[in-house]
This record gives C-alpha cells, sequence and structure tokens, in this order.
C-alpha cells in the first residue's frame, strides 16, 4: 500500500464522518422534482437617491414594474403565483398597502397574497427565502420574493427610529449605530487600511463600468419609463420653463469612470475625523426594485417553464451590532455547511459591498479569491437600494453564471442590528 | 446472553453468519483502522444453549491488506470470499490452512462489498471504490461482466433474493440503482440521499422494498414501485449509517450500523427505533442475524471487538 493510496483512504472515511464530500459534481447535477427552482429574476436599473432617474417615482411605481415584468420573464399566468413577499426597510407601513395596489396594477389577481417583510439588507433575500421554503415546507407551489427601496421618498429618519424606549436603548445604543461607524469599528478592529478599502472601491467601478459596456447586465434590467420634469430655456426669449417628459431609463447610474484609487484618497471620512470610511468606499444611496420568481420544478415542468437556477438554501447568522459587516463572514460557511461545499466550491460570490472595509473583512476572513468576488462590480459602485438589494444580487448572479457558463454562486450581505445572510444557488443553464 | 471476542490489532468491519451451520460467524477485519497494513479473516464457532458465551476460532487468514468485507458462498459450507483494500477478491476454504483457494485481482481500487447471489447461487458480486461492479463465478478465472454507470465509489451492490439477475447498489454518488445482469445498463436510477449512500439491503418478505443508509446519518425504506419517494426515513443515528441488515426472520426489522458507535433496530413499518447496543466503543461497521437462532445478532467494530447477543427487543 503506498502512502498516497493510504490517503485517499483516509480522505475516504473521512468523509464518512464531516459529511462533507456532498461534491460540487453532485450539486451541479442534482434534479429532484420537490426542488425549489428560480424561473425569472428580474430588476430595474439603480438610480441614485435625490437627484436619479427615479427621483420622482414612488418605490410601488418600480415594485409593479419588476413584478410584471418577472411574471411575463416566466412565461407564466400571473393568476399561478401563489404569493408574493417584498422585502423593505424605510417605506411606510413597510408598505404593504402601496405594494398590494401595486401586485394589483401589475396583473396580479386577488387570489394572490401578499406581504412584506424587514432584516435590513438582507430583505430582498430573505423574501425569495421565505417564499422557498413555503415551497419546500408544501405550503405554496409559485411564489415570488421581491425587494423594493426608494431612498428618494423614504430616507428622511436614516434608518434610525424617531421614538425608542429610553429602558430600552439604555446598554443597546450598538444596535442604533450609525452604519458607517459600524464601518469605521470593523477596519479598525481588524486593521482594514484606507489604501485597500479605496483599492477595493476602485475596482468595483471599473468592473461595473466593463460589464456595462460589454451589456451584461442587461438580460436582467428591465428598462423603466419615468416622467421626468426638467427645466429648458426657450431660445428666442429666453425664457425657463419646466416641462415634463418620458424617459426610459435602462441602466445604473452610479458607475463613475475615471473613478481611480487616487482620486478616491482624497475624500474625507464621512463619519469620523480620523476614519477611513468615506463616501467613495461605501455603497451609493440608491433607488430601484427587484423579483425573483421560485417554483418547485415539478411545477416548473409543469408549466413548461425554462429554469434558470436552484435555489439551494439560505441562512442567516447573527453578530454583534457595532461589527455587523462581518455578518457574511459567518453566514457563508453556515450556507456553505448545509450543502456540503468548501469556499473554492463556490463559482461566483455576489456579495454585498455595503462598505469597503467589511466586504474585504469577510473576503479575506473566508480566503474568497478575489477574482470570484462581484465579477460586475458591487453596491459601492452599483448602488444599494437596502430592502431591494438581495433581489437584486440574486438577478446579477444568475445572468453571471450563465454567461461566464459557471455554475455555483453565492449571495451573501450583512445587515445593520447585527447579522449576515447568505444563500446559494447552482446554475442550471446547460 | 452476551459474548464479547477480541480481535487484538484488528478492526472490524463486517460479520456474516454462516448460511449452512448455526454458530459459524465470518469476521472481516483489518489492521489500523484499515488504513494501512494487514488484513485477516476470522471464522468463529458460537457456542449455544449450554456452550452460550463460548467463542472458538475455528481458522484465521491473513492478508496482505485490509479486509473490508466477507460473504459466505450459498453452494459449499465450506468457502467463503472476501473484498480487500487492494483491490483483490479473495475465495477461502476453511478445511485448508493459509492460502486461499483463489485469487482474483481486477479492480483498480478498495473492493468495499462483496455479496453471493442467493437465487442462482453460481455467482457473487463484488462492489469497489473504482466506480464499478463486477460480476464473479467462482470457477473463472476472470470477471463475467462489469457494470458502470456510477460516478463515485460504489459502497454496496446486493443481489434480490427474489431474481436471479437483479441486484441493486449505492454509492457515493448519492443514488441507489438497479440492475439486471441481462442489460450493461442500470435499469433505474434513485437520488437516495443528499449524501453518500454507504449500504443497502433487501427486504426479505417483499421483493420491491430496498432500505438505504447514508452519511446524512439517515436510512430510507425504498418501494422500487414509487421510486419518486422514500416509503420512510429513519432518524436517529448521530453519524453516518455504515450498515443496513434486513432481518431474515420479520419483514418489518431492520439493524443498522453507525459511526455514532452504536447499532440500532428498527421497525420499519411503524418508523420506530426499538433498540440501541451502544456497548462498543468506536465506530461500528458490521452487523448480521443469524440464520438459524432468530434471535441473535453479531457486531464488529473498529474497537477490536465482536459481540454476539440477543438484543432486548428481541427478548
Amino acid at each position: 500500500m503506498t502512502s498516497i493510496s493510504t490517503n485517499k483512504r483516509l480522505e475516504q472515511i473521512k468523509d464518512h464522518i464531516s459529511g462533507s464530500s456532498v461534491t460540487r459534481e453532485h450539486l451541479i447535477h442534482h434534479r429532484h422534482p420537490d426542488d425549489v427552482v428560480i424561473v425569472s429574476a428580474v430588476r430595474t436599473p439603480i438610480c441614485k437617491a435625490i437627484k436619479g432617474g427615479f427621483k420622482d417615482v414612488y418605490p410601488e411605481d418600480l415594485l409593479a414594474v419588476v413584478l410584471k415584468a418577472a411574471a411575463e420573464r416566466a412565461k407564466i399566468d400571473p393568476k399561478v403565483v401563489n404569493d408574493i413577499q417584498t422585502g423593505n426597510v424605510l417605506q411606510e407601513l413597510g408598505g404593504i398597502k402601496v405594494g398590494r395596489a401595486a401586485m394589483f396594477t401589475a396583473g396580479f389577481p386577488y387570489t394572490t397574497t401578499y406581504g412584506v417583510l424587514n432584516r435590513q439588507c438582507s430583505s430582498g433575500l430573505q423574501a425569495c427565502n421565505n417564499i422557498a421554503n413555503a415551497i419546500r415546507a408544501g405550503e405554496i407551489d409559485v411564489g415570488i420574493g421581491a425587494g423594493v427601496e426608494s431612498m428618494t421618498q423614504d430616507y428622511g429618519s436614516k434608518s434610525t427610529p424617531s421614538k425608542v424606549s429610553t429602558a430600552i436603548k439604555t446598554g443597546q445604543e450598538d444596535v442604533f449605530l450609525p452604519m458607517g461607524i459600524t464601518s469605521e469599528n470593523v477596519a479598525s478592529d481588524f486593521s482594514i487600511s484606507r489604501e485597500d478599502q479605496d483599492r477595493f472601491s476602485a475596482e468595483s467601478h471599473e468592473k461595473a463600468l466593463r460589464a456595462q459596456a460589454q451589456g451584461l447586465f442587461d438580460a436582467e434590467i428591465i428598462p423603466v419609463k419615468v416622467q421626468q420634469t426638467v427645466t429648458i430655456k426657450d431660445e428666442k426669449t429666453g425664457d425657463e420653463k419646466k416641462v415634463t417628459r418620458d424617459v426610459v431609463i435602462s441602466k445604473d447610474e452610479g458607475p463613475r469612470t475615471g473613478t481611480t484609487v487616487e482620486k478616491l484618497s482624497k475624500l474625507k471620512p464621512a463619519f469620523k475625523k480620523d476614519g477611513s470610511t468615506t463616501a467613495g468606499n461605501a455603497s451609493q444611496v440608491s433607488d430601484g426594485a427587484a423579483a425573483v420568481v421560485l417554483m418547485r420544478r415539478s411545477k416548473a415542468q409543469e408549466l413548461g417553464c425554462t429554469i434558470l437556477a436552484r435555489w439551494c438554501g439560505a441562512r442567516v447568522v447573527g453578530c454583534p451590532p457595532r461589527i455587523m459587516g462581518i455578518g457574511p463572514a459567518l453566514a457563508i460557511p453556515a450556507v456553505l455547511k448545509d450543502v456540503g461545499l468548501k469556499v473554492d466550491d463556490v463559482d461566483v460570490y455576489e456579495l454585498n459591498e455595503a462598505f469597503a472595509s467589511q466586504a474585504l473583512y469577510c473576503v479575506r476572513t473566508l480566503g474568497i479569491k478575489p477574482a470570484k468576488v462581484n465579477p460586475k462590480g458591487g453596491a459601492i459602485a452599483l448602488g444599494h437600494p437596502l430592502g431591494c438589494t438581495g433581489a437584486r444580487q440574486v438577478s446579477t448572479l444568475i445572468t453571471q453564471l450563465h454567461h461566464s457558463q459557471q455554475k455555483i454562486g453565492v449571495i451573501s450581505m450583512c445587515y445593520g442590528i447585527g447579522g449576515g445572510m447568505a444563500a446559494i444557488i447552482v446554475s442550471e443553464k446547460d | 446472553m452476551f459474548t464479547k471476542h477480541r480481535t487484538a490489532g484488528y478492526n472490524g468491519y463486517a460479520v456474516q453468519w454462516s448460511p449452512f451451520f448455526e454458530d459459524k460467524l465470518a469476521v472481516a477485519t483489518a489492521a489500523n483502522f484499515g488504513l494501512i497494513g494487514n488484513g485477516r479473516l476470522h471464522i468463529l464457532s458460537v457456542g449455544a444453549g449450554p456452550a452460550a458465551g463460548a467463542v472458538n476460532v475455528e481458522r484465521v487468514f491473513d492478508t496482505q491488506d485490509g479486509l473490508f468485507d466477507v460473504c459466505w458462498s450459498e453452494v459449499n459450507e465450506n468457502q467463503l470470499v472476501t473484498a480487500s483494500g487492494d483491490g483483490s477478491i479473495k475465495l477461502w476454504d476453511t478445511t485448508l490452512a493459509d492460502f486461499p483457494i483463489q485469487n482474483w485481482h481486477e479492480h483498480q481500487r478498495e473492493v468495499f462489498s462483496v455479496n453471493w447471489n442467493l437465487v442462482s447461487k453460481d455467482t457473487f458480486l463484488s462492489a469497489s471504490w473504482d466506480n464499478t461492479i463486477k460480476l464473479w463465478n467462482q470457477n473463472s478465472p476472470r470477471s463475467l461482466q462489469t457494470f458502470n454507470g456510477h460516478s463515485h465509489c460504489v459502497y454496496s451492490a446486493m443481489w434480490s433474493p427474489h431474481s436471479p439477475t437483479l441486484f441493486a447498489s449505492c454509492s457515493g454518488d448519492h443514488t441507489l440503482k438497479l440492475w439486471d445482469t441481462n442489460s450493461p445498463a442500470p435499469v433505474q436510477t434513485i437520488l437516495a440521499h443528499s449524501n453518500e449512500v454507504l449500504t443497502l439491503d433487501w427486504n426479505k418478505y417483499q421483493d420491491h422494498t430496498i432500505v438505504t443508509g447514508s452519511v446524512d446519518h439517515t436510512i430510507k425504506v425504498w418501494d422500487l414501485r414509487r421510486p419518486d419517494r422514500e416509503l420512510n426515513c429513519l432518524r436517529g443515528h448521530e453519524y453516518a449509517v455504515r450498515k443496513v441488515k434486513c432481518s431474515p426472520h420479520s419483514g418489518s426489522l431492520v439493524a443498522s450500523t453507525s459511526y455514532d458507535m452504536t447499532m440500532r433496530m428498527w421497525d420499519i413499518t411503524t418508523g420506530d427505533m426499538i433498540e440501541i447496543h451502544d456497548a462498543h466503543t468506536e465506530f461500528v461497521l458490521g452487523v448480521d442475524f443469524n440464520l438459524y437462532r432468530d434471535r441473535e445478532v453479531a457486531t464488529c467494530a473498529w474497537d477490536e471487538s465482536v459481540h454476539v447477543f440477543t438484543p432486548r427487543c428481541l427478548m
């Protein structure tokens, strides 16, 4: 017996005990009638809040656009959808009433139920997972997980509650920290340098611009027609007047040419005088919506839907609120363990860039190869409409896996109040 | 009655009671937990009645590599075959000392199971970590047939007790496959577990029922006529299930062994766990029901011991 074969034998037995031998290959080729599959995943372009293309648009307008398009792309009759859940962070009442109206506007009947949820920046992903779990439990056959946020309309509170019990808040101040401060905490606790953060951010813009130029977002973006009010000057009289006109927005507004490390290094810290988090190495404040149609595989086959990817599960893991950005470093291993994969087995990580500090911390801690992280850029370039982001990432990841002909993708993000979420999908495009 | 026999220096991998003698037990073992080094086949005689508790070592056979499985011939009461880590399969005669009477070496990796045809009685199967299953006749110098179809280690291949040409196999590729020796390709593939499937056995009373055990800790009961979903999923083992064995005396009784160091018994009709044997102190790998003494069970484990006893649920 040579030592090589002894080691192989040992490895084999070790796999029996650790249970970690679910090979990549198996996960890729697995097909079962009860699988939860994704048959469409769409999003609006992400626009800059306040001054961007959606500044005059309500979040429910955006939601109606993606819900309608998600059903159309899936080639399903809206009435087969049993439930729609939308993730949202800032809207009044969580957007429950306007969302219900929006789904009616989008053509869904009253028999399709509606609900909203808030788990901060993971809300859009949580919505998808709630739908997936309801399918898995046999409660529904078809559902839509969506996410929407208009930071133009709803960011007045800065995501901080106006009325809080003093008794509750005392001693729990970390829960109420501005997100920028949690980023500073991660950067200083784990020594993430300003220069590294700026380099990561410049790369995010570079990757997003390259992907835009190659048309890599086209398959996931639903162009949105909006009415914009602009001031024009009459050339003869010199009078200025306001006119309203229809504009079609089909491109993310965030990626900015000429974003270099040098330029980013000149920005002042935004949250702390001697800090390292700036407007340039944090996610952008944005508006957008996204929707994902999930169903049981047997139902997809019955309806003749094209299966884009399989939902393999998700995990949410808590962490201290003062360093909430480390969440993905905890959630990703948890979900990988569920399916028996190792960090290297994943082809693409769609890791939300809430801040370069926390994204870098997670990439380094988990030992993810940088080339696998956000190949089309992340929230630093594209923007981060809070409740929308998770569902947006699902659409971005699927189009990327299809484009690069890769198979296994992970979506992950941290969320304020202290936690991380991660989900695994497997492309089923041959 | 509880009898313990030490296989000193050798870790137990498999046990099988003789189909001809009520007291004869074959035990396949390997030194150094089967990772490297020699193997040893033990032929034991286990007393009953007034001689209960007495274990007589009738013979031992030593091999160059660990032995992972053993099965008695169904035609010759003194013969049995072993599966070895070096890819070899050996036929032994207990009336002859020291050397095997036949040695086949075709598998490219560890052979993990051997199983004699219960109906035609003229052939046996081997399953290997080289992803193949081979069909053998003890008088042929080479295998009769090789079955390709699994994409990972094949851990077990077991004949149907009801048909001379039908057998089932399970693999690290998570599937259970059914084969007919008249066809080179599997006739049915069932995605049986969410992890490696290490063991399977046929129900002796229902020709369409198979039981599987997996690294996912579960045991599943399958009706081959409705393969889209298991009939029952038995949960209780805390680590991978290494061996499942359907009782020859009852259609609802199944024994299982696990890396959780226990042997358990199940009523597969109700799904209840009815016995935990936790006297072993290492991984329990082998279990078999005595064909003649219907309450007697043997187990072997990595703790270098063989237990022969009557489980409480059978008392």
